[in-house]
């Protein structure tokens, strides 16, 4: 191959490999510092991906929104808008297989099943990474607490703009939740 | 030169079959072979050293490690990718030899792949294995042709395969990428199978290719019935044909991975489709058009090949083998008349390629070829005994008799040998 060619081209093939993780990290900074940050209510379980690490899968109480269009298939992109209530945690006021024009935040789902007025939907944003030794201990905590009733609340901090979401941390009694698992690791080694 | 050798030699010498002379340029001759070796051996270890430092990072990264900072996380995704592609422009630019290019790859494979993985992590970016797994793919092609790297591309083979049984297996989703990318190695493929056809690692993608596709093709099918049979008769006869064609034919057996795969995988899915609860369970309705897409292909490109061979005159002698893709289609289409006759016609198939074998073997003088044979038919009795009701006693002479058969045969092939051993001697 010719010297010029094969350096321009190795030049290119190394832009791409900087340009694809830098654009990741660019376009979820942008969310992170602009976007407008909503409460959603969640529970996590804990699985695994052999090459990104352990994550807490979260299950999230926000599934159903308000439509009127029956015609949604199942697995169809959909934009869902969402308010405050009145604890402060998002809520779906309506759902749409168009933008709307009106004034509000919204994200992007798949739909799942249509029922009376109503659209089931699967959230995007359900991975949350945590370090290896805390993603089990973060599950069995909630579920534990859960049970106790000492849990108040236990929900995903997502920025939103535009198009995008960014989950940003897991926060558990208002606290995030790998401070929430270290301290109760640290004081069950206390015991 | 091995010790072996070298005392084959010497023992040569004494009994005067070569003189001294000889003897001095055939170790000269190793000798010459041997300096290629340590840059290969150098290769080898350098390649294994990138690829378990690589998967240690991708775990080491994995761990997550939440103490840190984001910015500073974000700091080490890129770290073993500026290593990775300092360590190839150094490889590329100063003309290294290939062990530095093969190992610079491949450290440089899997820190894209960490770089990737870390960014996710640290954002939580969803998204499914096959995405990441898709862009890491394409980010490492250049590998393969930039740094000309065989390593790179063993390795962009095992993870399209990966690729496409993540999109396709337990899903409707037909990884068509999965051609796209494996297309993306035809030209090395290529470039090596005309310039280095004797070279090992050609061997080793002889294997690797046809591998790759045959763990892929469930993840296109649809399943719901039994064309699959079909389907996979088809891609192994294209397989054992394209193991036919001069170049490959030409080549030793191991070395020709089209040849074995097409015949054992013909042999092992044929023996399944004698079964009787195959036939039983056909569902005529069910056969999507997909499926049938998909085997007319390979059916085509099977026969296309064929033709091709045909067309250059490389079949002068008959292996039933080479059409057993089209007499089994014929034998499938019966099934409309029940599953009956189709189930005893595959068995007659199995029962004539055994046959045909051990008749090629003894005709080939080839022990392998006459055991294979005699494996065949013996795996096909075993086989029918799951599903008919024959006495033990019939059961047990049946199994004497192909014991026997084993025993004669080989016997025979062996006095054979024997008799031309002896003609060869007195001349």
């Amino acid at each position: 191959m010719n010297k010029t060619y094969l350096i321009i081209g190795f030049i290119v093939m190394i832009a791409a490999q900087w340009f694809v993780p830098g654009q990741m990290i660019v376009q979820q900074e942008r969310v992170l510092t602009e976007g407008t940050a909503y409460k959603f209510k969640t529970m996590p379980i804990d699985p695994s991906d052999p090459l990104r690490g352990k994550y807490i899968y979260l299950n999230f109480e926000m599934q159903n929104a308000f439509t009127k269009d029956s015609t949604i298939s199942y697995g169809a992109d959909l934009y869902v808008y969402l308010k405050n209530d009145a604890d402060g945690f998002a809520k779906a006021t309506e759902a749409s297989k168009v933008k709307l024009k009106i004034d509000q935040d919204y994200i992007k789902v798949k739909a799942n099943s249509f029922y009376q007025d109503t659209i089931n939907f699967s959230v995007p944003f359900t991975t949350f990474y945590m370090e290896e030794s805390k993603a089990y201990p973060a599950e069995a905590l909630v579920r534990q607490a859960n049970r106790d009733s000492i849990l108040n609340n236990c929900y995903g901090l997502v920025f939103i703009k535009d198009d995008r979401a960014v989950l940003d941390d897991v926060m558990i009694n208002d606290q995030p939740i790998k401070e929430y698992v270290a301290a109760h690791l640290k004081e069950n080694t206390e015991q | 030169m091995s010790l072996k050798i070298e005392k084959e030699l010497d023992e040569l010498v004494t009994a005067k079959v070569i003189t001294p002379a000889v003897q001095e340029e055939i170790r000269r001759y190793y000798a010459r072979d041997k300096e290629a070796q340590p840059n290969k051996l150098f290769a080898i270890f350098g390649v294994l050293g990138s690829l378990l430092t690589g998967l240690g990072i991708i775990l080491i990264l994995a761990h997550n490690w939440d103490d840190f900072t984001r910015a500073t996380k974000t700091i080490w995704a890129f770290i073993p990718l500026v290593v990775g592609q300092l360590l190839a422009a150094y490889a590329l630019l100063k003309k290294k030899t290939n062990a530095w290019k093969e190992t610079a790859a491949v450290f440089l494979f899997f820190a894209i792949g960490s770089s990737i993985a870390l960014v996710s992590q640290i954002y939580n970016i969803p998204g499914e294995m096959s995405s990441f797994l898709l862009t890491w793919i394409i980010l490492a092609v250049p590998l393969v042709y930039l740094l000309k790297s065989h390593a790179a591309a063993l390795l962009h083979t095992l993870f399209v395969t990966i690729y496409a049984c993540n999109v396709g297996y337990f899903n409707d989703v037909s990884p068509y990428l999965y051609v796209v990318l494996l297309g993306l190695m035809v030209p090395y493929y290529w470039t090596q199978v005309k310039s280095k056809p004797e070279d090992n690692l050609t061997g080793i993608f002889n294997w690797l290719f046809p591998l790759s596709l045959l763990i892929s093709l469930g993840a296109f099918m649809q399943g719901g019935d039994n064309i699959g049979f079909v389907t996979y008769i088809c891609l192994f006869g294209l397989f054992y044909n394209i193991g036919k064609l001069p170049f490959f034919a030409n080549q030793k057996m191991r070395k020709n991975g089209y040849l074995i795969l097409g015949s054992l995988g013909t042999v092992i899915t044929l023996i399944i489709a004698s079964f009787e609860f195959v036939w039983d369970e056909y569902q005529y309705f069910m056969t999507s058009t997909n499926d049938l897409v998909i085997t007319s292909v390979l059916g085509v490109a099977a026969l296309g090949v064929i033709g091709y061979l045909i067309a250059k005159k490389q079949l002068k002698v008959f292996s039933l083998f080479q059409y057993s893709f089209i007499v089994f289609a014929g034998i499938y289409t019966l099934i409309q008349m029940g599953g009956e006759i189709p189930m005893v016609l595959t068995n007659l198939l199995v029962l004539a390629l055994g046959i045909f074998a051990v008749e090629m073997g003894a005709r080939k003088n080839l022990f392998s070829i006459l055991n294979y044979g005699l494996l065949i038919i013996t795996a096909l009795i075993a086989c029918r005994f799951f599903d008919t009701n024959i006495s033990f006693v019939i059961r047990g002479l049946l199994f004497v008799a192909i014991g026997a058969g084993f025993f004669g045969a080989n016997y025979f092939m062996y006095k054979k040998q024997q008799r031309q051993l002896k003609n060869t001697t007195h001349e």
